[in-house]
């Protein structure tokens, strides 16, 4: 009778390294009336935008002798709108002690900081040793491109979280691609495209055949409701952002 | 097996109830044993398009309520055997249409030996169109060859493929016909209307059939006798061939290309 090696049963638990993907909010103001009417603006035309990715509030922009916010009802306020919060990171001593106690955890430079006006304070004491050592900075693990190769039909999203997006087949008037980072779609790009979701200028959108209702990079939209040029409609054509603030659009 | 094919669009008025009406008359003339379900609850028409409108005492949302059983709520034909009828309730609304209530109905016609079901879903994408496409096998989406009835078609093809039981459980996706109806080969012609080749071009699922535009439709409703059984006309032609697609066979297209008028006038005797 042949012998059969028992397979060996999967440990309760097992350690692997991992990177998570994650939304920035980043305080410019902690004053609770500024904050409440801008989260209420911001959110108001896309209230299901962010389907529960985690967020770290990120508080370097902040002056230094800026009052803490109201942490917890700015976690519940972000977490109704499909955000989880779960951290603040570059926080001064007081506001890092009241986000301690709002539950949210702290992190110091886990990031590669943003606009800091000033060179950090001395060491602070750590309040939360833990959490802070395990997530120590590690270099960025690109996101994988997201793949599409059924037609996106009128209704229909798609959101490439954090890197580009490839289409397949064709892009519906009505259907909405978007991708923080380029859009590429190898058939007709007939509905909308919006490349850069999060403010990246240098993304591009790249089609085989434009014919689209709006392309948008960076925030910065075009619609077409008057002809597009003969040298890119309804041919191969990539559009980019000149001087950030201008959408170009040039035949391939 | 029974195999559950709706017959949705999306837009209004563009003929899902002349077709569930055709499409179910031609499979039972066909032999094969059917029952056609109006999912319009509180808009029902199916029963005037299928004649049996008198003859309407229990209806579809009595049977998922249990206040009658299936057998007192199925009407037979007049025109062809091996058809059945269930009517909608005129007297509710969508919201009595639940998803188990369906499910029980229609396992309880597969139980009973029904080859094919046909829906009729009502227009939207709300909830009647969704619990219409929600049990789906097979889908025919019903477009007349204007811009808004193919923008409306291609809403409920994505709706198909994320909300049917086949998409959500990852099983093999519902297979999707196109069916363009009311169409002209005149005015397609002469640039008027959108070509059946231009609305296959944008919604990429197999043709089906091409119905032309008839004044023989019309005249059917009025009658009560659904399109397919006007004997010798282009559309219960084309829905004859769409049968014979629907069940494999190969048929040309016919009626969809136009042809000076003397010709046309000796095949159709001058309409």
């Amino acid at each position: 009778m042949p012998r059969r090696r028992e397979p060996r049963p999967a440990p309760a638990l097992e350690l692997k390294t991992t990177r998570l993907a994650g939304i920035q909010v980043i305080l410019n103001s902690a004053e609770h009336a500024a904050l409440e009417t801008h989260i209420s603006t911001l959110f108001a035309a896309t209230p299901d935008f962010f389907g529960g990715e985690a967020a770290v509030f990120e508080c370097g922009r902040l002056p230094a002798d800026a009052p803490a916010p109201d942490w917890a009802w700015l976690a519940q306020e972000l977490q109704s709108r499909g955000l989880n919060p779960f951290a603040v990171q570059n926080a001064s001593n007081e506001l890092a002690a009241a986000a301690a106690k709002a539950g949210l955890l702290v992190l110091n430079a886990a990031a590669p900081a943003p606009v800091v006006a000033e060179p950090a304070p001395e060491p602070v004491p750590e309040p939360l040793p833990e959490p802070a050592a395990a997530l120590a900075p590690q270099p960025a693990v690109p996101v994988p491109t997201r793949i599409i190769d059924k037609p996106l039909r009128s209704g229909q999203r798609v959101y490439a979280a954090g890197g580009d997006i490839v289409v397949l087949a064709a892009v519906n008037p009505g259907a909405e691609v978007i991708a923080d980072g380029s859009i590429h779609v190898y058939a007709p790009l007939k509905g909308r495209a919006l490349a850069g979701a999060r403010g990246d200028v240098t993304a591009r959108i790249f089609t085989t055949h434009l014919e689209a209702e709006l392309v948008s990079i960076a925030g910065v939209y075009r619609t077409f409701d008057t002809a597009l040029d003969a040298a890119v409609a309804k041919k191969p054509a990539q559009i980019r952002l000149a001087d950030a603030s201008q959408i170009v659009i040039e035949p391939l | 097996m029974a195999t559950i094919i709706t017959i949705t669009s999306g837009k209004g008025g563009v003929g899902k109830t002349t077709t569930s009406a055709s499409i179910a008359s031609g499979l039972a003339m066909r032999g094969f044993k059917t029952a056609v379900i109006d999912f319009d609850v509180g808009l029902r028409n199916l029963d005037l398009i299928m004649g049996c409108e008198r003859r309407v005492v229990y209806d579809f949302v009595n049977v998922i309520q249990g206040d009658a059983n299936l057998h007192q709520a199925l009407i037979k034909d007049k025109h062809a055997d091996n058809l059945f009828v269930l009517p909608a309730s005129q007297t509710r609304d969508k919201d009595a249409l639940t998803e188990e209530g369906v499910e029980k109905v229609l396992k309880e016609l597969e139980h009973q030996g029904f080859d094919y079901i046909v829906c009729d879903s009502p227009a939207g994408i709300e909830h009647g169109a969704v619990m219409a496409l929600t049990f789906a096998d097979e889908a025919i989406v019903v477009t007349n060859p204007e811009v808004s009835s193919v923008r409306d078609s291609d809403r409920i093809l994505g709706i198909i493929q994320s909300k049917s039981r086949r998409a959500v459980e990852g099983r093999e996706p519902v297979k999707e016909h196109l069916l363009v109806t009311r169409y002209s080969p005149k005015r397609a012609h002469e640039g008027e209307m959108l070509t059946y080749t231009d609305i296959q071009e944008l919604l990429r699922i197999p043709l089906l059939g091409v119905i032309p535009e008839s004044e023989a439709v019309l005249h059917a409703s009025n009658q009560g006798i659904p399109a397919i059984h006007q004997k010798d006309t282009p559309v219960a032609d084309a829905y004859l061939d769409a049968i014979g697609r629907f069940l494999g066979e190969t048929h040309p297209l016919r009626f969809v290309d136009y042809e000076k008028p003397g010709l046309l006038k000796r095949l159709f005797g001058g309409k």
